[in-house]
């Protein structure tokens, strides 16, 4: 297991990662989302002791992972899958991290062929297109076949067909019961794959919860009501403490379930023609936290998550 | 959660490491990474031939001009007079072999497979320090070999690997090819930049003699003298071409200890501390 304690991590005058606290929870895949430059990639870099924390604690399985002895068959990552030296063939790639983590030549073979690349082993690097760096790169972190694998924006800048098949390859390992914690900056990746998503902006953590319950919290998941005596009903859920507004004659009710507002109309004897609940997307749950969503911006209350955000962070 | 990890936890342990990797295996991972590369094979072969063949070149132009000699004519220190190329080379190759880790961030995958960042830093070191110690003791028997036949073929004085003076002045500057590509090497984790690193080097290198012919004494012996160019030479060459400029090789082995230490130090601190 991941955890992370009370993490800030500052570049001089820029604060990357601000008392961030989570845990990666073992067998399922954590999405792990915020805007370009909200600290996503510096805090994989700590989990991987590449970036020592300003203060805090990041451990793996317990341990810093500086401190793993054998960390390849612990964790598994792809950070930057075009870090690689563009001489070398895609075995010898894989050969001098196998050496590295002491493992058996035949893990170069198995994981080239789980990812497809047998039949290029041989070819330089230089070559290779961004969807076969990251075929190799997730190669390269399969390698000592870990328990718990960290990939960062794995999609980013691929192809329709390489992102299927990063897609269904990630619900593979996941399947079998594989930890993955898994970045991206676009939500639209995490509804397909991911379990429990972890969600920061300027380096603090905005959301922990699981897809379902981060959907449902939402403001944009709301309750659709018509009702004749709409006039007289939208006060009374506004003294409940709902929010209330008007689209085309009929009541978005937000802040409350359609239970309440089925229970408040009861009471008054209205007539309800519509009560229905609307789950918000999940993009549109992670732009309204992010406050990349200008419709949500401007009608947002002070003091709301996103008000701490901004896009233009440094890419970190 | 501790349920949770026993129910869904996997056992891979069949395909993880046998045991915790050691040195030995971050030292042969290193050596992988190099050994692999067509461009190391080209440049390490690169400086042996420029090497031989300037030595080669500069003996047949002797034999060919001149008519005598002076007495202190040596015909071992002629034949070490490429040296300067493989030294130039071989320093360029091991500074690349630490800062090109950074051009592309391949060192956070260095690092991500062994977080123990000083057996990373030694592993550099000692394959660095071993190759080019072997590679320059090749060199410098090489460029002994070819000076005194090509010598000998115009009836010049030639020296033997029978001679004392000889054996140590091939045999020291052999090993001493490895000094400066070690401070590359150091350069290069200091510095994590390739152009910085190289020309760093090669400016410790050359710093003497650019600036020694045109500055005063005073700063030959003082300032110059400092460099560690000069305490190598005040090592390996001052016992058979004596001159002023060179210290006590006591002084001489001081100075060429204290900057091959203190940027290894001074990188190693930095390696440790810094963010990768």
């Amino acid at each position: 297991m991941i955890e992370v304690n009370d993490v800030t991590k500052r570049y001089g005058e820029t604060v990357a990662v601000d008392g961030l606290s989570f845990a990666v929870k073992p067998g399922i895949v954590t999405g792990f989302l915020g805007p370009n430059g909200a600290g996503k990639t510096t805090t994989m870099r700590m989990i991987l002791g590449l970036d020592a924390p300003t203060s805090g604690a990041v451990t793996v399985n317990g341990r810093s992972y500086r401190h793993v002895p054998a960390p390849m068959g612990e964790v598994g990552a792809l950070l930057d899958a075009k870090a690689a030296n563009g001489g070398h063939t895609a075995r010898q790639h894989l050969r001098w991290i196998a050496r590295a983590g002491g493992l058996p030549e035949r893990r170069i073979d198995a994981v080239l062929d789980l990812v497809g690349l047998t039949e290029v082993a041989g070819r330089r690097l230089g070559g290779f297109s961004l969807g076969m760096y990251q075929r190799l790169g997730i190669a390269a972190a399969l390698l000592g076949d870990p328990q718990t694998l960290i990939f960062d924006e794995p999609v980013n800048g691929l192809d329709p067909e390489g992102i299927r098949w990063i897609r269904s390859f990630l619900q593979g390992l996941a399947e079998e019961g594989r930890t993955i914690l898994l970045s991206s900056h676009l939500m639209s990746e995490m509804e397909a794959t991911a379990d429990h998503i972890i969600v920061i902006g300027r380096g603090r953590l905005i959301a922990d919860a699981s897809i379902e319950e981060f959907t449902r919290r939402s403001a944009s998941s709301h309750v659709r009501v018509v009702s004749p005596q709409a006039s007289s009903l939208a006060p009374m859920l506004l003294r409940a403490g709902a929010g209330v507004s008007d689209e085309d004659g009929a009541l978005i009710v937000t802040g409350v379930e359609a239970s309440f507002v089925g229970k408040v109309a009861a009471a008054n004897r209205f007539e309800l023609h519509e009560l229905s609940s609307r789950r918000a997307s999940l993009e549109a749950a992670f732009m309204e936290l992010t406050g990349s969503s200008q419709q949500y911006q401007a009608s947002a209350p002070a003091g709301a998550p996103h008000q701490i955000l901004a896009l233009n962070g440094m890419e970190n | 959660m501790t349920s949770a990890t026993i129910s869904t936890s996997k056992p891979h342990a069949a395909n993880g490491p046998s045991s915790a990797p050691n040195f030995l295996a971050t030292l042969g991972s290193e050596w992988v990474k190099l050994a692999s590369l067509r461009s190391t094979h080209i440049t390490l072969g690169l400086g042996f031939v420029l090497s031989v063949a300037t030595t080669g070149l500069v003996a047949l132009a002797l034999g060919s001009t001149q008519e005598d000699w002076s007495p202190d004519f040596n015909p071992t220190t002629t034949s070490m007079v490429g040296q300067i190329f493989s030294l130039i080379v071989y320093s360029v190759f091991a500074a690349m072999v630490s800062s090109r880790e950074y051009s592309g961030g391949m060192i956070r995958l260095t690092l991500a497979a062994t977080p123990n960042r000083t057996r990373v830093f030694l592993a550099k070191l000692f394959l660095v320090g071993g190759v080019l110690a072997v590679l320059g003791l090749v060199t410098s028997t090489a460029m002994f070999l070819i000076g005194q036949a090509v010598l000998g073929a115009y009836g010049m004085p030639t020296a033997t690997l029978a001679d004392s003076d000889a054996q140590r002045m091939v045999f020291g500057l052999g090993l001493a090819t490895a000094y400066f590509p070690l401070i590359g090497v150091a350069l290069g984790f200091l510095l994590r930049s390739t152009a910085g690193a190289i020309t760093s080097v090669l400016g410790l290198l050359w710093l003497p003699q650019i600036f020694g012919a045109v500055v005063p004494m005073w700063w030959r012996e003082n300032i110059l003298n400092l460099l560690p160019s000069n305490g190598v030479d005040s090592l390996t060459v001052a016992h058979i071409e004596d001159s002023p400029a060179f210290s006590e090789p006591a002084v001489g082995a001081l100075i060429a200890a204290a900057w091959l230490f203190g940027t290894i130090g001074a990188a190693y601190i930095a390696f440790l501390r810094r963010d990768a």
